[in-house]
């Protein structure tokens, strides 16, 4: 068994765990509304059950002194490559996408969980005595860590989860007093390097960021989301259209509403004063997370803005869940573990 | 610190984002999603045609239409839902509730459209195009729906298609409205014959008026049947039966290939595909006559002398007795106190084997049965088929009843029942008809066969059956030919003499089977049988008369038979066409 500090349980962040429950709760009953007076609750009854699985996994990572998850990174990072190398190898697909393993009656998805492994990583080059003190070198020696990865990521191809292991990084990175000169160098590369990722891409994704530039491209085709989004959305209005009401999200006529779209969902059934609160909650457990730990929380808040952004209208479509809220097993346990490492680091900040 | 106030800034952009659309833009956007109207309309697959053997349709396709509410678009608030129904049931003069049933069956906001009423008249269809802006979430579809040749024709064969019924739509395979066959062939072959139906999304405005398609899957009709059935001998067979309660089965003895099914009296299929009001369906139901039941298949009767045959060939393999062995009949034979009687007051006179069959002679059979033993007899008859399922595709048939007798337990007048075909031993017309195939190949037991092959809509095969061998019985061929000799005398010489005609060689038996428990109405009234085959050389084709409460086999079922074998070997009646 574990042996618990009383100390630690009396550092014990409840206000973070609360507003994560509360978050993974709304998920559940949006996810259970989308079942209304249709064929079974069967999707918001696995994210239940992933809740309760992700509360375990959130308990034991929390219970684990962080410090010894964080030496035992490059492991967990190898582990993690190999998933995503499996996937590579004999993944199944949905949708045209090999992100899922499947294990029996459950699929995974390594990138998610990945993700978090990648941040520790990423943790333990810069805080190891080599990388120090940060500056040209660390960075020379951390991109790899994310290259690599994205290389795996953007085949399957999964460019939004791709893409968000170098925002995450240069947060870490600036966060670890790396000089914004160097940044800037960096992101200017990583700019020249755009027209090059061009050719990487997938007719689809390409086709996704030109509606995103112009969304009457092609109005049933691939800008059939966007449109369909922000008309479930637009048509909550102030107030909601409640759950009967919201036929957008209901009727089908929003594509991929259990997932990435899910905001969209809540939007048209809750309107603005529900969003309102809902990024109430989202900013208040990142605000509190940047205040214990940089890595986890900006992993947490890069999704979440680029999610909200995506749906609301503002961002082209790259297909990041909403960490929470957004339907999928391996999310929800990686969003948990996540949440689980933030309240391990926080229980061990005093001592 | 920095990346707080980031992030702090990013949620300020998407909460203006938000302001812009849920409050600014919300009223627009809520016009959008209210015209955001998607009909999806289901294109039904036509149902598989069944062909007879000769590629003729015995039942084929024609578009119909049906009245079908979209509950979706019906008017939400229920005083106006139930205005719009209203008008429905005064245009086309359905009952009020039957439309409030069927809307209440399904959930108020699904898209797929509730059949309502099928076979709709053009007027009707008229009606409810010229009140569409009255009539949001009304719509006559056109479907596909099965014609049939005439009324009646081969209906037990081809049985009905109709919506799936409760039962059905509880076990989840179906979806409500869905045609589904119900009996017969269609019901066998329902998962072949009902192909996949196609569909289409369209984007439609508030008046429910088409505006755009949207997205299109073709029907994939099903898969075409090729049956063993011959339309014109099935047709000549149900003329022949006319105004008669009983069945007729044909049978290619070289292959087992039924040819016709006929069970009367028949019910009207045509009416049965669609709606069909309650009464009626009753009167089908509680019909005394029962025209639901495949009398074929599903009806046993005692085979009374068409079982001679089989004692006789029992008989000679055993060598209980020789063709000249020769017996005296008076009329009466005793068995202890019991005495059986001839059906012919005062007997036959001195009768050989040969001269038994064709003149039926019960006296010689009792004795010839009580040599052979009752023991021997079903083995025989076992050995025959009789007892056991023939393995016709048709769904409820009954195995007959045929006695497992022990050496000591079996009374000796149990036997002579059992030597006429009387007693604890019961059989349909499609075995009696598997036997008389036998005797004419030569002891070639063929399961029943009604369906060759199974075609996709793209031409591939799907099923092919090249006929079964259920058994062998091994006879001496000299056995064989005595028997099919003896069966041609009894045509032309005998008590099948009804069946006679001039220029074909025909092999019969005849068969009256006595009823026990006569009821007034049936009084005296016995069952006749009629089987035989022809030509007796290299024979092509078995007939089985049966006749309910006929009378006697040669006087009612063989005429019968033979109006059936002259329409087979000398009519030759243009095809049967499909009336469409």
């Amino acid at each position: 068994m574990l042996r618990v500090d009383r100390r630690l349980l009396q550092n014990v962040d409840w206000a973070l765990f609360a507003t994560a429950c509360a978050l993974v709760v709304v998920s559940v009953m949006t996810l259970a509304t989308l079942s209304v007076g249709r064929a079974g609750a069967a999707v918001a009854l696995r994210q239940a059950a992933w809740f309760v699985v992700g509360l375990l996994a959130l308990v034991v990572v929390a219970c684990l002194d962080y410090r010894r998850l964080v030496r035992a990174a490059p492991a967990l990072y190898l582990l993690g490559l190999a998933g995503l190398t499996l996937v590579y190898m004999l993944g199944r697909s949905v949708s045209g996408a090999r992100r899922w393993i499947v294990l029996g009656p459950i699929s995974v998805q390594p990138s998610e969980l990945f993700k978090v492994f990648f941040v520790l990583m990423a943790v333990w080059v810069i805080t190891s005595r080599w990388a120090q003190p940060v500056g040209r070198t660390t960075l020379v020696m951390t991109l790899p860590i994310a290259a690599v990865p994205f290389a795996l990521i953007i085949k399957q191809p999964d460019l939004g989860t791709a893409l968000l292991l170098f925002p995450v990084l240069m947060i870490l990175l600036v966060g670890a007093g790396l000089g914004l000169r160097l940044l800037g160098g960096a992101v200017a590369a990583g700019l020249a390097a755009l027209p090059l990722a061009w050719l990487v891409l997938r007719d689809y994704q390409r086709e996704r960021i030109l509606v995103f530039l112009d969304p009457f491209r092609d109005p049933l085709g691939s800008a059939y989301n966007v449109i369909q989004a922000k008309i479930a959305i637009g048509s909550g209005q102030l107030l909601g259209k409640g759950v009967v009401g919201a036929t957008q999200s209901r009727l089908a006529f929003l594509p991929e509403r259990h997932t990435d779209f899910v905001f969209a969902v809540f939007a048209e059934t809750w309107g603005f004063v529900g969003c309102l609160a809902l990024l109430m909650c989202y900013l208040l457990l990142l605000l509190r997370g940047f205040d214990i730990a940089l890595g986890v929380t900006s992993l947490l808040a890069v999704q979440v803005v680029i999610n909200l952004g995506m749906v609301t209208g503002l961002l082209p479509i790259v297909g990041i869940p909403l960490p929470l809220m957004s339907y999928g097993g391996s999310s929800m346990l990686a969003s948990l573990v996540a949440i689980g490492l933030l309240l391990s680091v926080r229980m061990r900040q005093f001592q | 610190m920095a990346i707080g106030l980031a992030v702090t800034a990013a949620f300020v952009v998407i909460v203006g984002q938000l302001w812009y659309l849920q409050v600014l833009e919300g009223g627009r956007f809520l016009d959008a999603s209210d015209r955001n109207r998607i009909r999806i309309r289901p294109i039904a697959a036509p149902r598989g045609i069944l062909f007879d053997r000769h590629g003729v349709p015995l039942v084929d396709n024609r578009p119909a239409f049906t009245l079908s509410l979209i509950p979706r678009e019906l008017p939400r608030d229920p005083a106006s839902r139930d205005a719009v129904l209203g008008r429905v049931a005064a245009l086309l003069r359905i009952p009020y509730q039957e439309l409030q049933d069927a809307v209440a069956r399904v959930q108020a906001d699904s898209f797929p459209p509730v059949r309502v009423r099928r076979g709709l008249t053009l007027e009707d269809v008229a009606k409810v195009e010229e009140w569409r802006l009255e009539l949001p979430g009304v719509i006559a579809e056109v479907e596909p729906k099965r014609v049939y040749p005439t009324s009646r024709f081969a209906a037990h064969l081809l049985g009905y298609v109709r919506e799936a019924n409760e039962d059905q739509l509880r076990q989840g395979r179906y979806r409500r409205g869905e045609m589904v066959g119900q009996s017969g062939l269609e019901r066998l072959l329902d998962e072949h014959l009902r192909g996949q139906d196609g569909g289409e999304r369209i984007e439609v405005d508030a008046m429910g008026r088409p505006v755009r398609l949207i997205q299109q899957s073709e029907p994939h009709s099903g898969a075409q049947v090729v049956t063993t059935v011959d339309g014109r001998i099935q047709e000549a067979a149900e003329r022949a039966m006319a105004g008669h309660a009983g069945a007729v089965v044909v049978m290619d003895p070289r292959n087992g290939d039924l040819l016709a099914m006929v069970s009367t009296p028949a019910f009207e299929i045509d009416r049965f595909t669609g709606t069909i009001d309650r009464s009626a369906w009753l009167r089908l139901v509680q019909d005394p006559h029962f025209p639901l039941l495949n009398r074929a298949v599903q009806s046993q009767y005692a085979p009374a002398s068409i079982f001679k045959i089989l004692v006789a060939a029992a008989a000679l393999q055993e060598g209980s007795l020789t063709p000249a062995d020769r017996t005296q009949c008076a009329g009466e034979f005793h068995l202890g106190t019991a005495t059986f009687k001839d059906w012919k007051e005062g007997g036959h006179g001195t009768v050989d084997l040969q001269r038994a069959i064709v003149q039926s002679c019960n006296i010689f059979f009792y004795q010839a049965g009580l040599k052979v033993g009752g023991v021997t007899l079903v083995r025989y008859a076992r050995a025959f088929g009789f007892g056991a399922p023939t393995g016709i595709e048709l769904q409820g048939e009954k195995y007959g009843l045929m006695p497992r007798p022990d050496r000591r337990g079996w009374p000796a007048g149990e036997t002579v029942n059992l030597s006429i075909g009387q007693g604890a031993v019961l059989v349909t017309p499609t075995q009696v008809a598997r036997f008389m195939a036998t005797v004419a190949n030569g002891g070639v037991l063929w399961r029943p066969r009604l369906v060759q092959r199974i075609e996709r809509s793209d031409g591939g095969l799907v099923y092919s059956d090249a006929g079964q061998v259920n058994g062998h019985v091994e006879l001496s061929p000299v056995v064989w030919e005595f028997l099919r000799r003896s069966l041609w005398a009894a045509v032309n010489d005998g008590t099948g003499a009804a069946a006679r005609i001039p220029g074909l060689d025909i092999a019969g038996k005849t068969g009256t089977a006595q009823i026990i428990g006569k009821s007034k109405a049936t009084l005296g009234q016995d069952h006749a049988w009629f089987a035989a085959f022809a030509p007796v050389k290299n024979p092509e084709v078995v007939v089985v008369v049966l006749v309910e409460h006929g009378g006697r086999g040669g006087e009612v079922a063989a005429p019968i038979a033979r109006k059936i074998l002259n329409a087979i070997f000398f009519e030759r009646v243009a095809a049967i066409e499909v009336r469409g």
